[in-house]
């Protein structure tokens, strides 16, 4: 009986034991991922503020954390007086011409790769020595290249420079996904009267969208990002958004605290959404290809 | 009647023609270049800022538009000389550093022939001495304007040194009476005095000055007044470094020694921290960049306006005389690139910018950070009045000309800077002796001397050598001992 009276006890206490390590356990997660939001994010919470902030505002003490009369000249003024409007095209257009050109060289590449071998072992290490190459150490002779096919200060000159960087990530990546796609459905297709294209984009293709995914965004952001080729192989009508965001804070911002904020801002946002929207698709494709292969 | 009716007609027609065709004269009277664009290049969003300033009035009196291109800092001399090699240049007009002019100066149009050609006037009694010798001249020739007039003036919070407690304070510790310093022990006595307390009469814990050690130029620009003012120069006649010598070591252990009494953080500063800390009024003085005088002056930041004091750097008392050496900063020059197809409208361009008038605008400007560079800009009423203590402020610039040092000008300037910034910065965060980092940093220049060709660099120090002596500058190995 005592027996019967005790096990309950003991058996309460150990959960009511187990119940608070949990609790205890969720708690100081909770601080831990706080304290890394706080950390990362804090930075760019307060130069997304400064950047609608008045210039009354910047060395304000007590800081002001949120303007009271939050504003968008600063923007605006990045948008007339420093060209964002140009800078900001231009990354665009560069970044999803960079991206559209790597998929479109690195699948039929990878394809061939991963089903015949092509190139033996040979083609995809080269394509790996591309990615060995520091590219401070490629500036000035493809500088002079450029130079002399009059490929400086064009869309055409970074889209190609870029797709060349991407496309050894984007083929190893790739090689792994289609190794591992079942060569059975693209036989069945084959079969019922596809061409070997018409299976590549029809049958294939649908099912390794997440390595896609993974490709567009990475060579996205990594355009979007990318500064010394910018800065080396651009000219006033090309100029890319980096460029701009380094021009205000390189050198002291002096009065321009605003601008230079707003500048940021605009510089990370279109990376960070697209990364947001193709999330989904970056975790699993990032599994897939990392795992397997 | 029909005759009559053409006549009219003839007349109505021409009537309007000179309706119409008058004002066109006289525009293309007034605006000469009517329809053409000139590029610049500048290093920095706020320059481009400042060039704004004035495009309504070059396209006013020349109807030239400039299209202005933005190469930030740190790549600009790399990236702008890269072109200039390849012998073309996608720019007119170009902005950079005088320090630099021994690598920019080949790519850079001439300005006298075109002085004469076009009947140019670059008022040029009108330009310091001080930038006429050192700074405007490649082989001999005139090839830029000033467009920033970089030296170093001393600033200081005038409560610091007012208060009646802190002086009597100071005199029972050192002896003297508490002002602003004239020399450089005053200056480590005042550093050491102010640190750590509460100076403008509240409880907060101040610091006993403001400066900037960052490795990357910044720490060198503030051993350097110190060195120049204990005798030192940057290499002898056969291009030996001298920046080990005994000037070099008592300005770099001094450094070392009250590093202490700056605030934390100072080893990673650059120009603005120690300026936001002087306006909010957390250091009593502290020496930098002119421009810093604009942002004391702006209400919107500042709790000193009207309450600041401005002058010249320290010096030391040598043989009862005091010796200042402030920096003369590498500055912003600008200059008519030798590849551009359009030398005329941009000579028109570069008269305009750099007369007077327009380039009082940009130096006034609150937004730039262009310092003045004209006699006329610190004679200015306008100027002299654009804020409490404005006119006492330009009275500092001009008195600190006669006194300045340059950059060493010469082929790698920027690498011998960096080098020795380094080494200065080891020091100060005791990674190594004060005479280790000196013979390093002393090293370090016989290499890069080396690498550019010894022979040529020794000729070219030879001409900047007798170009520093006309203005005073020169070596005395027995300053350092002397120096008080």
């Amino acid at each position: 009986m005592a027996i019967a009276l005790d096990r309950p006890r003991t058996v309460s206490r150990s959960a009511r034991a187990l119940r608070v390590r949990r609790w205890v356990g969720t708690a100081l997660t909770w601080v831990a991922v706080v304290a890394a939001l706080l950390f990362f994010l804090g930075p760019f919470f307060w130069i997304l503020t400064t950047s609608l902030k008045g210039n009354e505002d910047y060395f304000a003490y007590p800081p002001v954390w949120v303007p009271a009369d939050a504003s968008l000249k600063h923007y605006g003024a990045l948008f007339t007086r420093s060209s964002g409007a140009r800078y900001f095209t231009n990354s665009l257009v560069v970044s999803t011409l960079s991206m559209l050109a790597a998929l479109l060289v690195s699948l039929p590449t990878a394809y061939s790769i991963a089903r015949w071998r092509f190139g033996g072992g040979f083609l995809s290490l080269f394509l790996l020595v591309l990615r060995m190459l520091p590219a401070i150490a490629l500036i000035i002779p493809l500088y002079i290249m450029y130079k002399l096919l009059g490929l400086t200060n064009s869309y055409l000159g970074l889209v190609i420079v870029y797709t060349v960087l991407y496309v050894p990530f984007a083929v190893w990546l790739l090689v792994g996904f289609l190794r591992d796609f079942p060569v059975e459905i693209e036989e069945a297709a084959l079969i019922d009267g596809c061409s070997r294209l018409r299976a590549l984009v029809s049958v294939v293709v649908p099912i390794i969208a997440p390595g896609l995914a993974v490709v567009a965004l990475f060579s996205f952001i990594a355009t979007w990002n990318e500064f010394l080729f910018a800065i080396v192989l651009t000219g006033i009508e090309t100029k890319t958004m980096m460029v701009l965001v380094t021009s205000f804070t390189s050198g002291g911002t002096d009065m321009f605290y605003g601008e230079a904020s707003a500048s940021v801002v605009l510089g990370v946002l279109p990376a960070f959404i697209v990364a947001f929207v193709l999330q989904r698709y970056l975790v699993k494709g990032l599994a897939l290809g990392g795992t397997k292969g | 009647m029909r005759k009559l009716s053409i006549l009219a007609v003839v007349l109505a027609v021409g009537a309007l023609a000179a309706w119409l065709g008058l004002p066109v004269n006289e525009v293309k009277a007034a605006r000469p270049y009517e329809g053409t664009t000139i590029r610049a290049v500048v290093n920095a969003e706020y320059v481009k800022y400042s060039l704004s300033l004035v495009e309504q009035a070059v396209y006013d009196k020349l109807g030239i538009k400039i299209e202005t291109e933005v190469i930030p800092l740190d790549p600009y001399v790399a990236k702008t000389l890269l072109e200039f090699n390849s012998g073309k240049s996608p720019w007119d007009l170009i902005m950079f550093g005088p320090s630099f002019m021994p690598d920019y100066g080949r790519h850079l149009e001439p300005l006298e022939p075109w002085i004469q050609k076009l009947k140019l006037d670059f008022v040029m009694d009108d330009i310091p001495d001080v930038y006429k010798k050192l700074m405007l001249r490649h082989e001999g020739k005139i090839v830029s304007m000033p467009y920033d007039g970089d030296v170093h003036i001393m600033f200081w919070n005038k409560v610091a040194f007012e208060r009646p407690d802190n002086k009597k304070k100071f005199k029972a510790k050192y002896g003297y009476e508490l002002a602003p310093p004239q020399t450089w022990k005053q200056w480590d006595d005042q550093a050491e005095f102010f640190h750590g307390w509460g100076w403008d009469g509240t409880d907060r814990k101040l610091f006993g000055a403001g400066a900037s050690y960052k490795g990357n130029n910044y720490s060198y620009y503030w051993w350097r007044p110190r060195f120049f003012s204990y005798g030192g120069q940057y290499f002898d006649a056969q291009m030996k470094p001298l920046i080990n010598g005994p000037a070099g070591l008592r300005a770099l252990e001094e450094m070392v020694k009250t590093i202490q009494y700056y605030p934390p953080g100072v080893m990673l500063f650059e120009s603005e921290e120690p300026k936001t800390m002087l306006i909010k009024g957390e250091v009593p003085f502290l020496f930098s960049w002119t421009s810093t005088g604009k942002r004391v002056g702006n209400p919107n930041e500042s709790v000193i306006v009207g309450k600041a004091g401005f002058g010249i750097v320290p010096g030391a008392e040598i043989d009862g005389k005091i010796v200042y050496r402030p920096d003369l900063t590498p500055g912003r020059s600008m200059a008519v690139s030798k590849y551009s197809q359009k030398k005329e409208a941009t000579m028109k361009v570069l008269e305009l910018i750099s007369d007077p008038e327009q380039s009082l605008k940009i130096v006034m400007d609150p937004k730039t950070i262009m310092d003045p560079w004209r006699v006329s800009h610190f004679k200015s009423e306008k100027f002299r009045k654009s804020f409490p203590g404005a006119d006492e402020y330009l009275d500092a610039i001009l008195k600190t000309f006669p006194h300045v040092v340059p950059d060493p000008i010469l082929p790698g300037a920027s690498e011998y800077m960096r080098k020795l910034s380094f080494e200065i910065t080891e020091a100060l965060a005791k990674r190594k002796s004060p005479q280790e980092a000196l013979d390093s940093a002393a090293a370090e220049w016989d290499k890069i001397t080396d690498r550019r060709g010894r022979d040529k660099q020794t000729a070219l120090w030879g001409e900047k050598m007798s170009e520093m002596k006309q203005v005073g500058i020169e070596y005395h190995p027995d300053w350092a001992k002397k120096a008080k």
